[in-house]
């Protein structure tokens, strides 16, 4: 048996191709993940893609089939969670029912048996640095929503773990909240310097808060990168397509030349840039995708790749107008105007688009 | 048949829906109380001729009030003969309700998580309350003198006790574990709480006001427990054993003023335990704020 790769003690955590079944449903299939010291990691992805047993597995919560589970550089794969060096938050925040604020902020300092009178200043420090400290005699049916996930912050980050679990931590949160709960969470995290491994299925969460986010379908990894990268970049059809805002494009490869593949859709022959990657077999199904946002409108004879479009519906967004165009084969195609702009495209017009060649993003 | 429902002719009398409504409720609520005279009247009856005159009887109409079959429940020897039993009753009651409370708790805590047989587990616990009383009784004194075992009340009609008791205890449990949120636990451990602090600290606290209902159940279905008792008490009886005696014996309005006693006792606890629930659900929504 070959030696296991030598541990990185800079990493926070580290996951090394973890497997978990339910009788015979696979939860998570292979997922390995490396996160280095004091990362925001976003886990996104649709609802039983997996994400958040990859969570409660690095929590201890459950025991993964297969692979091993660093944190800091130590194996912990089998250790329960309260031999671990993290804390959870979850989405409805599992407050203590029976215990008062300031209670149970101190209940993962009263685990590690720390004296009272230290117990009660760091509870001060916390409370006050949430500012909740008015709260700390109220029981948590007495709170508000945006209350008690202040509450449940606290009492995961007294302890200063390293790192920091969140399931959907704002999911349950009035929308108004959101925006600045994610700000000051944010924040927080940098100051700290604590790991977030933050499970979402909101792309505006992840992509917006995360260092790194990782995108997880049918208990795999789809992809995994800065945002920007994930964004610009999805690496298959479905990253591309869980991402607002993309057109997937399908067809079949006809050739690759001068580091570009040649795609036969049913609406046109396309060019798509390779990228450095090796071309498809000739025939082979292909799919790539074009943002909204980069689709020209009536493109000027420079532009290549173009098929014209009928307008079904054109939605106004305040930041930006959405048209939602049909191509001949009954391809949905989005297109999005930004900045204000007059509305040129109606309803019902045929109109022909394009985009220029760096703008396609070939799939895997 | 389009337009089939403007032209049904009006309905002479034409009520709203929310009135018929009301109807309704008036109509159930009426039977309710029907229902709640069907069940106390007896008992009630019972407690009137407790207050008999001195030459009352056992029947209506009743002869004069006092407090005479009392003062004579007090002074005489048939409470000094009703006392043992009634203590042996007590503490057999007591000890009933502390094992239902354990075993329930883990039964249910054991059925959070399924296992291989569970569903056979689930009904093979369950089965105790079909069981019929005086055959699981009868049964069991035969099985103990085959094993050579002398039935006493706190042995042998201990074990039956419990058994007859467990199934009401262990349904309770589930139900409260049902609504617990097993979370709160995950919480605490992801907190720094083993197991066993987790169950201490967090589990027990909130599932306690079920708890203190099993502990209810186990002590009441034992201590009025006849059926289960007469061929597993051996030879020292308990009190519903020393009043079925009593009554083949003689009737008097003294057996009245017992169970008036002994209602009121029961009453008292039963309020003692709801005025406990209602600190305590007081305590989990909080004071009231300022």
């Amino acid at each position: 048996m070959a030696a296991p790769p030598p541990a990185l003690p800079q990493l926070d955590l580290e996951l090394r191709n973890i497997r978990k079944r339910y009788g015979g449903y696979t939860a998570v299939d292979g997922v390995s993940l490396q996160v280095p010291k004091g990362q925001f990691v976003c886990l996104l992805g649709p609802s039983g893609c997996g994400k958040t047993t990859t969570l409660r597995c690095v929590a201890g919560l459950e025991e993964p089939d297969a692979g091993d589970i660093l944190i800091g550089g130590r194996e912990v794969t089998r250790d329960p969670p309260w031999e671990r060096d993290i804390a959870m938050m979850f989405q409805d925040f599992a407050l203590f029912p029976h215990m008062s604020v300031a209670k149970q902020v101190g209940f993962g300092l009263e685990m590690q048996k720390k004296p009272r009178a230290e117990i009660a200043r760091r509870v001060g420090e916390v409370l006050t640095a949430f500012e909740i400290d008015h709260l700390a005699e109220r029981r948590p049916a007495q709170l508000s929503g945006g209350q008690k996930q202040r509450v449940a912050l606290a009492r995961a980050m007294i302890t200063e773990p390293r790192i920091l679990l969140l399931d959907e931590p704002i999911g349950a949160l009035d929308y108004s909240l959101r925006e600045t709960v994610m700000l000051e969470l944010k924040s927080l995290q940098r100051r700290s310097g604590i790991s977030f491994i933050w499970v979402t299925h909101d792309q505006n969460e992840a992509f917006s808060l995360g260092d790194l986010v990782v995108v997880m379908n049918h208990a795999r990894i789809e992809q995994q990168g800065k945002p920007e990268e994930v964004l610009s970049r999805p690496r298959t059809a479905f990253v591309a397509g869980f991402i607002q805002g993309n057109n997937i494009l399908r067809g079949k490869a006809a050739g690759a030349e001068a580091g570009l593949l040649r795609v036969d859709a049913p609406d046109g022959l396309f060019s798509v840039p390779l990228r450095g990657r090796p071309a498809p077999p000739r025939g082979s199904e292909v799919s790539f995708s074009v943002r909204a946002e980069r689709l020209l409108e009536s493109p000027g004879p420079e532009i290549g790749n173009r098929l014209s479009l009928r307008c079904n519906v054109v939605e106004y967004f305040g930041a930006y107008r959405r048209h939602v165009l049909e191509a001949k084969s009954g391809a949905l195609v989005k297109y999005d105007q930004f900045g204000a702009l007059p509305q040129s495209v109606s309803p019902g017009h045929l109109v022909s688009f394009g985009w220029k060649t760096e703008d396609g993003v070939l799939h895997a | 048949m389009l337009g089939a429902r403007g032209q049904r002719p009006r309905a002479r009398l034409t009520m709203h829906w929310k009135t018929r409504s009301r109807l309704t409720s008036w109509l159930l609520g009426a039977v309710t109380i029907g229902f709640l005279l069907f069940q106390w009247l007896p008992m009630f009856t019972m407690f009137l001729l407790s207050f008999a005159g001195e030459n009352g009887g056992t029947t209506f109409p009743m002869n004069g009030v006092s407090l005479h079959w009392y003062r004579k429940l007090w002074d005489a020897d048939l409470f000094d003969d009703f006392k043992p039993p009634m203590l042996r009753s007590f503490l057999l009651a007591l000890g009933c309700s502390a094992t239902t409370v354990v075993l329930s708790v883990s039964a249910a805590q054991a059925m959070r998580g399924r296992f291989l047989g569970s569903g056979a587990y689930f009904y093979l616990l369950l089965l105790g309350l079909m069981a019929p009383g005086i055959l699981v009784g009868f049964g069991f004194a035969i099985l103990t003198r085959l094993l050579g075992i002398e039935g006493a009340w706190n042995t042998t009609a201990y074990v039956v006790h419990v058994s007859w008791a467990l199934p009401f205890g262990f349904m309770t449990m589930l139900a409260v574990f049902n609504r617990f949120d097993p979370r709160l636990e995950e919480a605490a451990l992801t907190l720094g709480a083993n197991r066993i602090t987790a169950f201490r600290r967090i589990t027990w606290p909130i599932i306690l006001p079920g708890v203190i209902g099993t502990a209810l159940f186990g002590f009441s279905l034992s201590y009025d427990e006849y059926a289960r008792t007469l061929f597993t008490a051996g030879s020292d009886g308990t009190l519903p054993l020393a009043i079925m005696a009593q009554l083949d014996r003689q009737l008097t309005p003294e057996l009245y003023a017992i169970g008036t006693v002994t209602t009121v006792m029961s009453l008292v606890a039963i309020f003692l335990c709801t005025f406990a629930f209602w600190l305590r659900s007081r305590a989990l929504r909080g004071r009231p704020t300022p």
